[in-house]
């Protein structure tokens, strides 16, 4: 069953290539990042946290969403599990740089346990068990007697400071692209596109789609909690609305479908737009999020490729023309 | 709780059934959305939540009571939703079922936090006269406005059914939603069906959005609830199925109560939620016999 998005996004340039070229851009980006805190104040500095962790995150759910075709409403289910391992492990006195593995590892188990029940639904169905998923995962939290109800759980590892969250966000953005980059260059990509574009045909041509699925949501859902933990550390403490909150699905997803889904560059372009707009309406925050929903429409209705996508499609018709 | 007492039992599994028939009103037309347009309407429950709002301000503007305010809340959902399935939805329907998607959960948003501008986060609820009396039936005591809200349930149901299945509209909308192309074909104004279909569930949302504000208290950010619950009563009830719907409703109520009576209170959501994600993969039709009456 062809859906639109990915109609849409096959008409790109389709297999995505990944050369050395984008891994020295990488780095030279990375290296100037690095850089940042040495000439920016505190405030520069959580802006840049801000943008390397929503970045993380939409570049993180479109290996399942753009790539694999499995859009996902349910990214805080896993953003809290990353938030309440780290939480729970540091407190158990595991050191920090363990705990991140290890929210990582849960969330690939978490992924395990409910892909049977999620890989029945397809497309509209999934999105929507998707949503059911995180919104029962927060609940749970609130009212099992084990994470500390709504009241949450303080974090008893002392607070980083500001530059320190920032490179540590910046190791994990550079450790989410080049993940990207490396499974772009895999035939792991080629599996995820042909499931995307039509998942029977690609089981008839021999793809094993659960398994495919599988990875790809897993992968996507173990560095989103990855970036989870992170945040458990900026917070100190730990509650249910804050870690498996709608908010973080609502940010990831308007940032992943603003910048373009299924592009590399995309989730990067959305981050720094929906940052720097949060900002510039920082004392309306209902505000703020009521225009992050007015440029979502203008842009699925308009530019269904993103920002990122439109501009791709406009270089290679000039290219064709010219 | 000791021990399992029959009259509490007895107590929760009839008010969870005249709940789930009362919430059941907020769910037909999610399904008859789904089922014409093939379209997730992830803005539903902030639509439930406007028609909640909508009789908490007719009341304490104008005194108007919330039970009389229903034809008025529904005239104002469907005024509002019309223009959005006309001019916002509809152009994206050629990007695919997943532009109409997003786009709804971009609505959603944007509702979502116009409440919390305007109304404030403060949590709500609607009185009547008749809000804490209780009806005695034997040793059993059943809040009165859950009857009432049942009754008028089950009245608009029946009437949304008739309306479908005895109407020329209701033949347009079973022929847009059978084979949208040959209707057309055969002269049906399939897009003028899918706004109406649209507009008809933004009234019924918000009428049963009242209902359930009657029964509990509400705020800004209700609406995902509110939207999973629907979800749940119609696939419990079977797609486009719309008596098959309230039949859910009921059905959803009494599993909520008695998860909310073996559990805690916390869990009614909860139970219904695991249940939605456990029927989407084994019977996303529906578990009860669909007879195709849409």
């Amino acid at each position: 069953m062809k859906n639109g998005i990915s109609i849409l996004l096959s008409r790109i340039a389709t297999p995505t290539r990944v050369g050395p070229r984008d891994f020295i851009i990488v780095a030279v980006l990375a290296a100037v990042a690095f850089a940042v805190p040495y000439f920016a104040g505190t405030y520069q500095q959580e802006v840049g946290f801000r943008i390397l962790q929503l970045g993380a995150l939409a570049a993180a759910w479109n290996i399942a969403a753009g790539y694999t075709g499995l859009v996902s409403l349910g990214s805080a289910a896993f953003f809290g599990i990353g938030v309440y391992t780290m939480a729970i492990a540091s407190n158990a006195g595991l050191p920090i740089a363990l705990c991140v593995v290890l929210a990582a590892l849960v969330a690939g188990l978490f992924a395990l346990i409910v892909s049977p029940a999620l890989f029945r639904l397809r497309g509209l169905y999934f999105t929507v068990g998707t949503l059911a998923l995180a919104e029962a995962m927060r609940i749970f939290v609130v009212n099992s007697p084990w994470f500390g109800g709504q009241a949450g759980i303080y974090l008893t590892a002392r607070a980083p400071k500001a530059y320190d969250l920032y490179w540590i966000a910046l190791l994990i953005a550079v450790f989410v692209v080049v993940c990207v980059l490396l499974l772009l260059r895999s035939r792991w990509s080629y599996r995820m596109q042909a499931v995307r574009d039509d998942e029977d045909v690609a089981s008839q041509l021999g793809v094993r789609t659960y398994r495919t699925k599988l990875w790809a949501f897993g992968l996507s859902g173990a560095l989103i909690a990855i970036v989870g933990s992170i945040q458990a550390l900026n917070q100190g403490i730990v509650q249910p609305n804050g870690g498996f909150g709608m908010s973080w699905t609502i940010d990831i997803v308007s940032v992943a479908i603003i910048g373009g889904m299924g592009t590399k560059v995309g989730p990067w372009v959305g981050a720094v737009f929906i940052v720097l707009l949060g900002e510039f309406l920082i004392q309306f925050p209902e505000i703020h999020l009521a225009v992050v929903g007015v440029v979502l429409v203008l842009v699925i209705r308009f530019m269904p490729n993103g920002i990122w996508g439109t501009l791709t499609l406009a270089l290679q018709k000039n290219r064709n023309f010219s | 709780m000791n021990s399992i007492d029959p009259v509490g039992l007895a107590n929760t599994v009839l008010g969870g059934a005249l709940l789930g028939g009362l919430i059941a009103l907020s769910a037909v037309g999610l399904s008859l959305v789904l089922g014409v347009m093939k379209l997730v309407n992830l803005m539903h429950g902030q639509i439930v939540v406007l028609g909640a709002y909508a009789a908490f301000y007719l009341a304490a503007f104008w005194g108007i009571s919330p039970l009389l305010a229903l034809p008025i809340v529904f005239v104002l959902g469907f005024a509002f939703t019309a223009p959005v399935q006309h001019f916002i939805l509809a152009p994206v329907a050629k990007h695919g079922e997943e532009a109409g998607l997003l786009t709804t959960f971009a609505l959603a948003i944007i509702l979502e936090n116009l409440f919390i501008r305007f109304f404030s986060g403060d949590s709500r609820s609607l009185d009547t006269a008749f809000s804490r009396e209780t009806l005695a039936i034997g040793p059993i005591n059943l809040p009165t406005i859950y009857l009432i809200g049942f009754a008028i349930s089950l009245t608009v149901c029946l009437a949304v059914w008739m309306l479908v299945t005895r109407t020329s509209f209701g033949r347009s909308l079973r022929a847009s939603s059978e084979d949208p192309i040959s209707a057309a074909i055969v002269g049906i104004h399939v897009s003028r069906v899918r706004w109406g279909t649209f507009a008809l569930n933004g009234g019924l949302a918000s009428m049963g959005g009242v209902l359930i504000a009657l029964c509990f208290s509400f705020t800004p950010s209700s609406g995902s609830e509110y939207l999973l619950t629907a979800f749940a009563i119609i696939v419990l009830g079977g797609l486009g199925n719309i008596m098959g719907t309230f039949v859910g409703g009921i059905a959803l109520g009494v599993i909520q109560s008695l998860g909310a009576y073996f559990f805690g209170d916390g869990y009614r959501t909860f139970v219904g939620l695991v249940m939605l994600i456990i029927l989407l993969a084994i019977a996303p039709n529906g578990i009860l016999k669909r007879r195709r009456s849409l």
